[in-house]
């Protein structure tokens, strides 16, 4: 035991617990969405990297440990030959390092092989019984509930419902595939797939419970500001009506929860971005410099 | 390019026999797709093969050739789609991006509410949803 744990803990925290619980009560992050969705990223990345470093400080001699303290600090990577000369307890230090690394690393990579499995599988279908439109540059299915969904990944496509086509204008029709061509060219799969993963591993962390909830209706927001580039307010948020309301028997859908209808109030409200930038950045900076202290006592101690 | 034709051929003959409603052998197929372009007699056998193995089609012998038939109707295949479309099966992991979740009721209402509010001023009166 050694106080070059310190850094790690109260990094983990921080990303784990402080800035979490103030990214979820925080308006700013709606107003946002990208930089919000930022913060997150960074925060489940601090996380991770804390949570490893953590057991492997505790487990080294206090002048390792002090090494390791100084590479983190100014991202030194240690080179082969340095990891080759580890013995004893660092070597076990770096093995413990990298098992608790690998546990959400493997996580993520489990669900991204299951999702894009499941999205090959449906591909494939689609291939099959789907229609290009060359037109409106996605592929038609022939049914008549309105739904309009993409597959990211390797296999990209955007899928409409012919039931989509009937319900909805063409302005309203482009609005919704603007929205699904934003959600494929940011690769938002990953970050909901990391989110995902991250939910299942730290299941009672406020980052994970949060963070897999707050996440990809953060992403949908994105997508709708980027939708609202190309389109107008009222297609955009009518689109979004017509089909989360659908037309199929009512009573057999599932909840969806109100976030159709956050995202509705938001895309009916223009918003001028210049203040919640500041204010996220803001809170960025507080978690930055509640760090300081920690990291200024922890280097001015001798090793 | 190869690959794309076969997948385009395999959906050809799926077309056919969906539409046609009733076992076919792969000459039949071939006469007919030959109507619009060539296509070689053992390219469509390949294929047709191929979606055999694949499970879309099963298959009985009928004398010396084999009688092709679809295992599912195109139908049950949207469905499983649209099943996946709209987040019906909980279970699979987040393979799709929706544009919207279903929702329940009393959130449809709400989502109402919320935009005849918003055009308040511009229309009243109009019922949302449908065509402004």
């Amino acid at each position: 035991m050694n106080h070059h744990a310190l850094v790690p803990l109260g990094l983990a925290l921080l990303s784990g617990f402080l800035v979490p619980w103030t990214l979820v009560r925080a308006r700013w992050a709606q107003q946002v969405p990208r930089l919000a969705v930022t913060v997150w990223a960074a925060c489940g990345a601090v996380f991770a990297v804390a949570s490893a470093l953590l057991p492997a400080q505790l487990l080294l001699p206090g002048e390792s440990s002090h090494r390791l303290s100084d590479m983190v600090l100014t991202l030194r990577v240690p080179s082969p030959g340095q990891l080759f000369a580890l013995r004893g307890r660092e070597l076990a230090a770096l093995a413990v390092a990298v098992a608790v690394l690998a546990v959400p690393a493997g996580a993520f990579a489990l669900g991204l092989r299951r999702a894009r499995r499941a999205r090959r599988q449906h591909a494939g279908v689609l291939r099959l019984i789907g229609r290009y439109d060359p037109e409106l540059r996605a592929v038609v299915l022939d049914h008549a509930r309105p739904a309009v969904y993409c597959l990211p990944g390797r296999s990209r496509r955007v899928v409409v419902s012919s039931g989509a086509v009937d319900t909805l204008t063409p302005a309203q029709l482009a609005a919704a595939l603007a929205h699904e061509r934003a959600h494929i060219a940011g690769r938002h799969h990953l970050l909901v797939a990391a989110a995902e993963a991250f939910g299942t591993v730290f299941r009672r962390l406020p980052l994970a419970r949060h963070g897999s909830s707050a996440v990809p209706l953060l992403l949908e927001m994105a997508a709708d500001d980027r939708a609202l580039r190309r389109c107008t307010r009222d297609a955009l948020a009518t689109a979004l009506y017509a089909l989360a309301a659908g037309r199929a028997p009512r009573a057999a859908f599932a909840a969806g929860g109100p976030s159709a209808a956050l995202r509705m109030r938001r895309i009916l409200t223009p918003h001028s971005a210049g203040h919640p930038v500041l204010r996220g950045l803001a809170t960025i900076g507080a978690a930055a410099l509640a760090m300081a202290p920690l990291v200024v006592a922890c280097c001015s101690f001798p090793a | 390019m190869h690959v794309r034709r076969l997948g385009e051929l395999e959906a050809e003959i799926m077309d056919r026999l969906w539409a046609w409603q009733r076992p076919a052998t792969v000459r039949e197929v071939v006469d007919d797709i030959n109507r619009g372009r060539r296509v070689a007699y053992t390219t469509v056998m390949t294929v047709a093969d191929i979606l055999h193995r694949k499970g879309w089609l099963r298959r009985e012998k009928a004398g010396r050739a084999w009688l092709y038939e679809p295992v599912r109707s195109r139908e049950e295949y949207t469905a499983g789609l649209m099943r996946d479309a709209l987040g019906d099966s909980q279970d699979r992991p987040a393979a799709l991006l929706r544009f919207v979740e279903a929702i329940s009721d009393e959130d449809v209402e709400a989502l109402d509410a919320a935009l005849r509010a918003a055009r308040g001023e511009a229309d009243a009166g109009t019922a949302p949803g449908g065509r402004a």
